[in-house]
């Protein structure tokens, strides 16, 4: 299961560029035992080497990701930018793509999330969704919005949670 | 032996997963069952030279190969009539 809930997204985040943005997303992630702690610094180099703007309408988007080593369990971040960001376009890697929404999808099998990046590929095809999606007012909206799109289920207690309450 | 087509991203996860899929679909769809589908990195095409029949990319390819090149892009933002096209002009390639 993808673990996703309001604590993974950011809203009305403020970030002077693209490595700050993955660095709080990523940071979120690791909070929650989700992946290591060089996935943030991973997935800032793969985005270096092979980056994932998409130059989709009304707004681009970026879609990071690393190996599937540094994840621990498969979740999904969203940051909605205040100002966008530069990322590099995925088709064209010399075209810079101004970024207003991020989804950081640390996937540790691809197989298993095949629905979701299913639903991603028809919401990243509608302009008027992307629209939506920006235009959410809280955290709580975005993921309740989010999750009814992509087909989420509520996700469970965070890793980190569940090991505390183990050892108790 | 069957065709292979080689689906190329630079992490070898999410986009190319997506690609990979809508074009597996289809094939199933039409009912050709000898074409192949794989996902691999970029890094790693050299090693598929003689083997693959179509080369659909994520991204800019920045040299030549003896089979045709397709851009993938649209899987992943394109509208559903996009994908439909790109979908089309895939099997048509395969078949030749």
């Amino acid at each position: 299961m993808l673990q996703f809930n309001e604590d993974l997204v950011l809203i009305d985040f403020d970030a002077a560029d693209s490595t700050t943005v993955i660095k709080a997303m990523s940071d979120r992630l690791y909070a929650r035992g989700f992946v290591s702690e060089l996935y943030g610094q991973q997935t800032i180099s793969r985005e270096e080497k092979h980056p994932t703007g998409l130059p989709t309408e009304p707004f681009c988007i970026a879609f990071p990701h690393a190996d599937a080593e540094g994840v621990n369990v498969s979740s999904l971040a969203v940051a909605i930018l205040r100002n966008p960001v530069v990322f590099k376009n995925m088709a064209d890697p010399d075209e810079d793509l101004l970024v207003y929404i991020v989804l950081l999808l640390a996937n540790k099998k691809p197989e298993e999330q095949i629905e979701t990046l299913r639903k991603l590929a028809i919401l990243f095809g509608q302009p008027e969704k992307l629209s939506e999606l920006r235009s959410q007012p809280t955290s709580a909206s975005a993921a309740t919005w989010l999750r009814l799109e992509l087909s989420l289920s509520e996700s469970s207690e965070s890793v980190g949670e569940v090991r505390k309450g183990g050892l108790l | 032996m069957g065709k292979l087509i080689v689906v190329a991203c630079g992490a070898g996860i999410n986009t190319s997963t997506i690609a990979e899929d809508s074009i597996r679909e289809r094939l199933k769809k039409e009912g050709i069952t000898d074409v192949e589908v794989k996902r691999i990195l970029m890094a790693d095409i050299d090693g598929y030279i003689g083997r693959m029949n179509l080369i659909v990319s994520m991204m800019k390819i920045f040299r030549t190969f003896d089979v045709p090149i397709v851009q993938g892009m649209p899987f992943l933002i394109g509208s559903k009539d996009e994908k439909e096209v790109l979908l089309n002009k895939i099997i048509k390639l395969i078949k030749e």
